[in-house]
C-alpha cells in the first residue's frame, strides 16, 4: 500500500482517538493521554513521509476524490503547500500533547482535555488537505468549535466561559462572511456553467475553481458606483474569514481573552495552528487573491496595520500569556503582510509567509509551552511578581531566550547564520521594501519596521522581568519534569536552527504548488488579471542598509528593554503609570472593550438591532398568530357541519351528485 | 262533523304542516329527478325493435331457471351462502345476550 | 308498445320518493322501508333493460338483487332492534354520537 493511499488517515486517525479518548479516557493512566499521541504520531509520519516523496518530486501531488452529492466531494489534496501544514500541525501538535501529560497532570477533566485536542487535531488536518472549499469550510467550523471548547476547558470560571463565547461569536462574524464568499462563488461558477454542471466535475474543487478564475474576474457588479469584480468581492469575504480567525484587526478582540484556556491549548490552538488557518486559507486560494485588483492590497494594508496596532499594545500588559497573545497577532499580521505583498513579488510571497507561519508556529508554541512552564512553577501568570525564574528553571529559560531570540528575528544577513524567525521575517520586510519601491507607497514598510522594533522590546520586557533580577514574591517553584521539557528541547533546536537549515529550499518547494500542478495558466497572467505589477527583480537586491535594518532594530529593542528592565538604568515610573494618557491608552488596549462591548454590543447590537429585530418579530407572530386563529375560527364554524346524523348526509351527498351532474354537463356544453 | 271541518283550507294547511320541515328534502329529491328524467329523456336507448311476442308462452321463467343454473350458478350459490351469513347475523344481533 | 322511457321514469320517479323518505323521516323503519324503494327502482331499471334488450341476464340479477334487499332488510332490521334495545327508540334524528 503506498503511503498517498494512506493520506486520508491523517485526519482520521486523530479522530478515531477523540472518540477512544472520550469514552476510554477515565480508565487509562493520564487520562488516556496515549492514545491521541499515538494517533498523532501516525499521522505525523505519515505527514512527513509524504513531504519527503513531494520533496523529491514535486508533481506527485497526492489528490484523491470521492463523489459526496451531486456535484460536491470530499477529497485529499496534498500539494507542497499542505504538505508542509501537514507536517507542522501534526508534529507541533504531537509535541503539545506529550507536554500536555505533565502539564495537565493535576486537572480531574484530562480525558475531556485529551479528546477536545485531538478532535481539534483531527479537524485542523482535515483544513489542510480539504481538497475542495466545501470540506474546508466544514473543517474550519469544526477547529473553531474545539477553539470555542478548550477556551472554555475551565467552564467554572466565569471569564473562561465568556472568553470561549466571545472567541465563538468573534470568528463567526468571520465565518459568516467565508459561508457568503463560498456561496457567491459557487453561484458564478454555476453560471459559468450555464446551470449545467457536467458529469464528473466537482464546482468547488480547488482546481476546478483555480480554472474559472478569469471567467469570475470578469464579473462585475456595481457596489456605489463603483464597478466591482465578483473575484475581489469573493476573495475580501474569504479574507474577512481570514480575518476572524487569525485574529486581525479589528476581528483579534478574542485571541487575547482565549488565554483563558490551558496554556497548551493557546500553544497549541492559538499560537501555532487554528490562528494560522486564516493565513492557509489566504494561502490555498492564492491564486485568486492574485487575480482579484484591490485584494491583495487590502490583505497587505491590513497585516501590517495589524503587526503594528498588536505590537504597541504587547509592550504594556503584564499577563505572561496576554503579552504573548498580543505577539501572536502581531506575528500574523506579519504573515498577511507577507501575503499581500503577493502584489509585487508573485507567488514567492506565499512561500515567505508560509515560512515564516511554520517557524512562528515553532519558537511561538515554543514561547507558549516555556510561559506555561513558568506559570506551572510559579502559580501566577503577572510578570510583576516574577523575577529570578533563570536560577529556578534553567531550562525553561534556555529554551525561551531562544524562542525570543527566534521573534526578535536576530541573525546576520547574506549568511546562513541566525535563528528561524530571522530567515522568515526578513523576507517579509525586504518584500514590504520592494513593494515600496515600486508603488512608491512606504506605509506597510514603515509600519513593519517600527512593529519589528516593539516587537524586540516587548518580548526581551518579559525575559528581563520574569527571569533576571531577583524574585520580587515568594514562589518557590522548580524546574519541570523532563515531559515537560523534553518537548521544549525539541522546539528550541527547531527554532534555533529550522530557518537556516531550509531557507534556500522551503520557497522554491511552495512555488511548485501553484507554478506546475494547480493553476493552467502562469502567475504573471493571473497578476495581469488582478492589475498588480510584478517586480521584475527578486528580492535580495535592496542597499545594505535595508538588509541590515531590520537586525539593526532588532537589537535596538534588546538594548532598550535590557536599559529599562534589566539594568533599571532609565526610570521608566514616570511614563508607566496610569497619568500617562499613551500608557493608558494602551494598558486599556485603545478601548477597544469599551468600544466593542459598550458600543458594539449594547447600543448598536442590543438597544438598535435586537430592538429592531423584536419589533420585526412581533410583527410576524402577529400575522403567524392571525392566519392561525382564522383558521382555527374557520374549522370551528365548519365542524358544525358534522352533525353525525345519517340523513344529513345522505341529503348532502345526493346534493352533490346532482350539482356535479349539473357542472359536467354545463362544461361539456361550453366546451 | 267531519264534512264540516274538511275544508280546502284545512287540507292545504296539512299539507304545509308536512312539507315544512321536510323543504330540503323536497327540493333535493325534485332536483334529482329533474336530472335523472332529463338525463333519461334525452339518452338515445340502444334496444330490440320489438319485444318478442309470444301469445302462446309469455312466461320466460323456464329460461331465467335456465340462465340461474348453468351460467349463473356461482353467483347463486355464493348467495345462498351470503343469506345464510346474514340469517344468523341478524338472529344474533335481534337475540340479544339472552338477560331478557 | 310501451316506450323503454316509461319504465326508466317510472324508476325514477320511485327511486326520488324513496331518497324523499329516506331524507325525511325520522323512523328507521320508514327509513328502511325507502332504502327498499331505491332497491326496487333499481330492479325495475334492470328488468326493463333486459326486456329491451332481449338478454334475460338482468332478470336473473334482478332476482338475485331481490334476495340480498332480504338479505339487507334482515340485518336492518335486527340493527334497529339493538338500538331500540339500547335506546328505547329507533329515531335515527337522535342517534347522532357522531357529531363534531
Amino acid at each position: 500500500m503506498a503511503i498517498e493511499d494512506m493520506a486520508f488517515l491523517i485526519p482520521v486517525l486523530p479522530a478515531l482517538a477523540f472518540v477512544l479518548t472520550f469514552f476510554l479516557g477515565k480508565k487509562l493512566p493520564n487520562g488516556g493521554a496515549i492514545i491521541p499521541i499515538i494517533a498523532i504520531f501516525t499521522s505525523f509520519v505519515i505527514s512527513l513521509m509524504i513531504t519527503l516523496n513531494l520533496l523529491q518530486n514535486p508533481e506527485q501531488v497526492v489528490s484523491q476524490s470521492y463523489n459526496w452529492f451531486a456535484i460536491l466531494n470530499v477529497g485529499v489534496l496534498i500539494d507542497p503547500l499542505a504538505a508542509v501544514m501537514l507536517s507542522m500541525v501534526s508534529f507541533v501538535s504531537l509535541l503539545i500533547h506529550i507536554y500536555a501529560v505533565g502539564y495537565m497532570s493535576h486537572d480531574k477533566a484530562q480525558p475531556r482535555y485529551f479528546a477536545e485536542t485531538a478532535l481539534f487535531t483531527a479537524a485542523m488536518l482535515g483544513v489542510v488537505l480539504s481538497d475542495n472549499i466545501l470540506q474546508f469550510f466544514i473543517c474550519w467550523e469544526l477547529v473553531g468549535l474545539c477553539s470555542y471548547l478548550l477556551i472554555g476547558f475551565w467552564f467554572e470560571k466565569p471569564s473562561a466561559a465568556s472568553a470561549a463565547k466571545k472567541a465563538f461569536l468573534t470568528t463567526r462574524v468571520g465565518d459568516v462572511m467565508f459561508l457568503a464568499g463560498i456561496i457567491l462563488l459557487f453561484a458564478d461558477i454555476f453560471r459559468i456553467f450555464n446551470g449545467s454542471i457536467p458529469e464528473g466535475v466537482y464546482v468547488l474543487r480547488f482546481d476546478e475553481i483555480f480554472t474559472h478564475i478569469p471567467e469570475i474576474a470578469a464579473l462585475n457588479t456595481q457596489i456605489f458606483g463603483f464597478e466591482v469584480s465578483h473575484l475581489t468581492i469573493i476573495t475580501l469575504l474569504f479574507f474577512g474569514g481570514a480575518v476572524g480567525k487569525s485574529g486581525q484587526f479589528p476581528l483579534h478582540v478574542w485571541l487575547p481573552d482565549a488565554m483563558e484556556g490551558p496554556t497548551t491549548v493557546s500553544a497549541l490552538i492559538h499560537a501555532a495552528t487554528m490562528v494560522t488557518a486564516g493565513v492557509y486559507l489566504v494561502a490555498r486560494t492564492f491564486p485568486m487573491f492574485l487575480a482579484a485588483p484591490y485584494s491583495l492590497l487590502v490583505v497587505a494594508y491590513l497585516g501590517a496595520f495589524t503587526a503594528l496596532f498588536a505590537a504597541t499594545m504587547g509592550l504594556v500588559m503584564n499577563d505572561i500569556k496576554r503579552v504573548l497573545a498580543f505577539s501572536t497577532i502581531s506575528q500574523l499580521g506579519y504573515m498577511m503582510l507577507g501575503l499581500g505583498m503577493g502584489a509585487v513579488i508573485g507567488v514567492t510571497a506565499v512561500g515567505d509567509s508560509l515560512f515564516h507561519l511554520i517557524n512562528h508556529a515553532f519558537f511561538k508554541a515554543l514561547l507558549f509551552l516555556c510561559a506555561g512552564s513558568v506559570i506551572h512553577a510559579v502559580g501566577t501568570q503577572d510578570i510583576r511578581q516574577m523575577g529570578g525564574v533563570r536560577k529556578v528553571m534553567p531550562i525553561t529559560f534556555a529554551t525561551m531566550l531562544i524562542a525570543s531570540l527566534a521573534l526578535a528575528g536576530f541573525g546576520i544577513p547574506g549568511t546562513s547564520i541566525g535563528v528561524s524567525g530571522f530567515f522568515s521575517k526578513d523576507p517579509i520586510i525586504e518584500a514590504a521594501y520592494l513593494f515600496g519601491e515600486s508603488t512608491e507607497n512606504w506605509v506597510p514598510y514603515l509600519f513593519s519596521i517600527v512593529a519589528a522594533l516593539l516587537t524586540s522590546i516587548y518580548i526581551f520586557r518579559l525575559i528581563f522581568m520574569t527571569f533576571t533580577g531577583k524574585p520580587r514574591t515568594n514562589y518557590g517553584g522548580h524546574e519541570s519534569p523532563s515531559v515537560m521539557t523534553v518537548p521544549l528541547m525539541i522546539l528550541g533546536v527547531l527554532a534555533l536552527v529550522f530557518g537556516a537549515l531550509t531557507k534556500t529550499g522551503f520557497g522554491k518547494f511552495l512555488e511548485e504548488t501553484f507554478a506546475n500542478n494547480f493553476v493552467n495558466m502562469d502567475i504573471h497572467a493571473l497578476a495581469e488579471i488582478g492589475k498588480y505589477h510584478l517586480a521584475s527583480h527578486g528580492a535580495g537586491s535592496e542597499p545594505l542598509l535595508i538588509l541590515w535594518m531590520p537586525v539593526i532594530v532588532a537589537i535596538a529593542g534588546l538594548l532598550i528593554s535590557y536599559l529599562i528592565y534589566g539594568m533599571r538604568i532609565i526610570d521608566m515610573s514616570s511614563i508607566v503609570s496610569r497619568k500617562n494618557p499613551i500608557y493608558k491608552l494602551l494598558y486599556n488596549r485603545y478601548y477597544q472593550n469599551a468600544i466593542f462591548t459598550q458600543f458594539l454590543a449594547v447600543k448598536v447590537i442590543y438597544e438598535g438591532l435586537a430592538l429592531a429585530g423584536r419589533a420585526i418579530d412581533r410583527g410576524f407572530d402577529w400575522t403567524v398568530y392571525l392566519i392561525g386563529h382564522i383558521f382555527t375560527e374557520a374549522s370551528d364554524g365548519l365542524r358544525l357541519l358534522q352533525t353525525g346524523v345519517v340523513q344529513n348526509y345522505a341529503t348532502s351527498v345526493v346534493t352533490g351528485v346532482s350539482l356535479l351532474i349539473i357542472l359536467v354537463k354545463l362544461i361539456l356544453e361550453v366546451f | 262533523m267531519l264534512n264540516k271541518h274538511f275544508t280546502i283550507m284545512q287540507i292545504l294547511t296539512s299539507v304545509y304542516k308536512f312539507f315544512r320541515p321536510r323543504i330540503a328534502g323536497m327540493i333535493v329529491a325534485i332536483l334529482f329527478l329533474a336530472i335523472v328524467i332529463i338525463s333519461i329523456g334525452f339518452t338515445n336507448w340502444n334496444t330490440v325493435d320489438q319485444i318478442p311476442q309470444n301469445p302462446m308462452d309469455q312466461s320466460n321463467i323456464q329460461g331465467i331457471g335456465m340462465l340461474i343454473f348453468t351460467e349463473f350458478v356461482i353467483p347463486f350459490e355464493i348467495l345462498s351462502i351470503v343469506l345464510l351469513a346474514t340469517l344468523m347475523g341478524a338472529i344474533y344481533m335481534a337475540k340479544g345476550d339472552g338477560t331478557e | 308498445m310501451i316506450p323503454l322511457f316509461y319504465y326508466l321514469a317510472l324508476s325514477a320517479i320511485i327511486f326520488s320518493i324513496g331518497l324523499f323518505g329516506f331524507m325525511t323521516q325520522r323512523s328507521g323503519i320508514r327509513m328502511l322501508m325507502c332504502v327498499e324503494l331505491m332497491l326496487n327502482a333499481a330492479n325495475i331499471n334492470l328488468v326493463a333493460f333486459s326486456s329491451y334488450n332481449g338478454d334475460l341476464t338482468g332478470q336473473v340479477f334482478a332476482l338475485y338483487s331481490i334476495a340480498l334487499a332480504a338479505a339487507e332488510a334482515a340485518i336492518g332490521f335486527a340493527i334497529l332492534m339493538s338500538i331500540y334495545r339500547v335506546r328505547d327508540m329507533i329515531d335515527l334524528n337522535k342517534i347522532n354520537v357522531l357529531r363534531w
